[in-house]
């Protein structure tokens, strides 16, 4: 497999993209409306699909072109405007108040994770002087703010969000680090099918809370 | 052969045929019965012709089905033929009762038979992507059956399942991302080299620092289906609001799903880390699923959720008996994997029938079980004693045979904790199951809605024939299947 050194032009491209998104999960982390959420995790996809055309370019691939395309179709586009009318516009969504522990909090925890995501990739794992040992502590840190997304917010929009930008994590990391994996296409496709299964979930499960009259901020009936 | 195996995982689409062609509960339920009926001859006939044969391949690993994927596909067509048996009379109540309306019954055998489908597919491809893509569509199939009944309740369930899961399988995609970059030494470029054989026959040429995370990721990604410490949190949730035959499916054969995952990963990561890394990391998450089992089994309510705990328990131990390794630890894990199975099915069903009469899931709302409903009663005390290890049923002599490899494998101090754990759990399961068991049934003793010789008859069917089964292999092993395990047992390692 090739590597592409962290200097060249694509190495340089794709460092500076991995840095973007980064801050992009920083930033949907520290929101508290539904509809930057939406916004955030919309340029966040626009910057991975940029990525994945940067190495496309960088390993001459028709499967990277192909899934550069759809991410900036589906994922770009798509995704965000069908969250923005099916979510957030008909289930008159605004302030997520719904959180587990103060903004603050949840900052200096995605800082920690971030500084985590470098201690764990960096060492032996990656050869020095690629690509891939640049970007992939910050996919990996992207991955875990998503995660960090999911765990300290209660509201179902809020977790979906995450979930996606976890998987735009693992679609920046895999790109970079095993750019002939084979079957990417076809897991990207696949995931997507998911997200618009997931949006239907949420958008069912909002409607009957909001007919039975109940709060929306939460879900708890279920504990122990 | 190939034949044998496509019609394995399609004959389950019987049933969502039937539904969708508009067939009432009962026929929908017979047509699904009959459809598992012939994945489990088919599964019984492809065993019988891999014994001692190479394993069959075809289209670049895509479909690849040897002993231990076809031991897998043996337990989950036996699940599903049971559960789809017991389906017959819960649904059928169900929708007499106008619990569930004809087109939640229609969307009932839809996704049932698709969850089957899915889960059958997985067991067998030999592709790490298509396994992965396969794992997370049957979570989807699946969350439909939890969230069928469009309460409140049901539909938070359906929600933590369906996120926690995605959130898992996507971190084990992270995991097969990482083991194909440990194989970078190979020039990996084509499908084949993200298929298992490929990779198990090149494993020394793999990156050991990748494939450690990579092992990591997909035990953790993976483990949440299996529902492993600290992952588990969506499980007892999903159990106890799906139809009892769905929560049957999922603790019977999802999870077993997902444990086919992890021991695919465990015997790449076997062959080329050997023993010692691997083993710390399912002991981890095995004791820590095996705690947490046990001591929420300790809470009485919703039994339900109580033999949900218990799957969490048991996937912990056969996380442990993987973690022991050695012949006779994987042979432990694999007969603790069908054994389980089955008495969870038995228990799950037995619940369904429970719930029906009651017209409740809190255990301390139910009792006199053997004096109202013998069969059922019955049932469930033997599948309790069953699932917690008391001779002469199964699960007793796969647990007997993973303590024995824990001695085996070294420190005593590991075994040693395991029985007691088994006892605590065992405690914390029967005070709960016998107060239901025994005493006098209230007042009025309930009965179930409107009940024939014959349909009584189709309600104990899958209880004693799952019953029998977990007898028969505490007593004796069918050298066919003890053949079939030894050979598993070798292709992990």
């Amino acid at each position: 497999m090739q590597s592409l050194s962290s200097s060249s032009t694509a190495g340089v491209l794709l460092d500076l993209s991995g840095a973007v998104m980064l801050l992009l999960a920083f930033a949907c982390l520290a929101s508290k409306l539904f509809d930057r959420y939406v916004t955030y995790y919309g340029a966040q996809s626009v910057v991975l699909s940029f990525a994945a055309a940067t190495a496309a370019v960088a390993f001459h691939s028709t499967e990277l072109w192909i899934l550069a395309a759809l991410t900036l179709a589906i994922k770009g586009i798509a995704i965000p405007f069908a969250a923005r009318r099916v979510l957030v516009r008909r289930l008159a969504l605004k302030r997520d108040a719904a959180m587990s522990t103060g903004l603050t909090t949840s900052l200096i925890a995605g800082g920690a994770l971030t500084a985590f995501a470098y201690l764990v990739t960096r060492p032996a794992l990656l050869p020095h002087g690629t690509a891939a040992a640049a970007v992939v502590p910050l996919s990996t840190a992207v991955i875990l703010l998503g995660a960090l997304t999911m765990v300290v917010r209660r509201h179902t929009v809020a977790q979906l969000i995450g979930w996606l930008i976890v998987e735009n994590g693992v679609f920046l990391g895999a790109i970079t680090l095993v750019a002939t994996f084979p079957f990417i296409v076809e897991a990207g496709i696949f995931l997507d099918i998911v997200a618009g299964v997931l949006i239907m979930v949420v958008f069912v499960s909002g409607l009957t809370r909001q007919l039975a009259g109940a709060s929306a901020g939460e879900l708890r009936e279920l504990r122990g | 052969m190939t034949a044998l195996a496509i019609l394995i995982a399609l004959a389950p689409l019987a049933g969502p045929v039937a539904a969708l062609a508009g067939a009432r509960a009962r026929l929908a339920a017979l047509a699904q019965a009959a459809g598992a009926a012939v994945a489990l001859g088919c599964a019984v006939a492809l065993l019988a012709r891999l014994d001692g044969h190479p394993p069959l391949q075809a289209w670049d690993g895509f479909l690849y089905v040897d002993p231990l994927s076809g031991f897998f596909l043996l337990t989950v067509a036996g699940v599903t033929l049971l559960a789809a048996l017991g389906s017959v009379s819960y649904i059928t109540a169900q929708e007499d009762s106008g619990e569930l309306t004809s087109f939640q019954v229609r969307l009932y055998y839809t996704f049932f038979g698709l969850f089957a489908t899915l889960m059958l597919a997985s067991l067998e491809t030999g592709n790490l992507g298509l396994l992965f893509v396969l794992i997370e569509g049957s979570t989807l199939a699946s969350a439909a059956l939890v969230g069928l009944e469009g309460r409140a309740r049901s539909l938070e369930a359906a929600w933590k399942y369906v996120i926690i899961s995605s959130l898992g399988v996507t971190i084990a995609l992270a995991g097969t991302l990482f083991l194909f970059y440990s194989a970078s030494a190979l020039h990996p470029g084509s499908n084949l080299a993200l298929t298992w054989p490929y990779l198990v026959t090149h494993a020394a040429a793999l990156a050991p620092q990748s494939l450690r995370l990579a092992f990591l990721l997909a035990v953790v990604g993976y483990g949440t289906k299996v529902g492993l410490a600290p992952m588990h949190t969506w499980l007892p949730d999903a159990h106890a609001e799906a139809p009892s035959p769905a929560s049957a499916m999922l603790s019977a054969a999802l999870l077993n799903t997902g444990m086919y995952a992890i021991i695919r990963f465990l015997a790449i990561a076997h062959a080329r880390l050997g023993p010692t890394y691997p083993r710390a990391v399912l002991l981890s998450f095995g004791f820590a699923s095996i705690v947490i089992g046990a001591l929420f089994m300790v809470r009485k309510g919703n039994f339900k959720r109580l033999f949900a705990y218990s799957s969490v328990e048991h996937m912990g131990i056969i996380a442990v008996a993987l973690g022991f390794g050695g012949v006779l630890g994987l042979y432990g894990a694999l007969l603790q994997v069908l054994n389980h199975a089955l008495a969870k099915t038995v228990l799950f069903l037995s619940s369904g029938d429970v719930s029906l009469r009651y017209k409740t899931r809190e255990a301390a709302q139910v009792s006199g079980l053997l004096a109202a409903v013998p069969v059922t009663g019955g049932a469930l005390l033997l599948a309790t004693f069953a699932v917690l290890g008391s001779p002469p049923f199964g699960v007793f002599l796969a647990e007997l045979t993973i303590v024995r490899a824990g001695f085996a494998a070294g420190s005593p101090a590991f075994p040693l904790l395991l029985l007691a754990l088994l006892g605590v759990a065992f405690f914390a399961f029967a005070r709960t199951t016998t107060a239901m068991v025994t005493g006098s049934p209230p007042e009025p003793v309930p009965v179930s809605p409107d009940r024939d010789r014959a349909a009584a008859a189709v309600t104990a069917a899958p209880l004693v024939l799952g019953l029998a089964a977990l007898l028969v292999l505490g007593l004796w092993i069918p050298a066919g299947l003890d053949s079939v395990l030894r050979q598993s047992a070798a292709v992990i390692g």
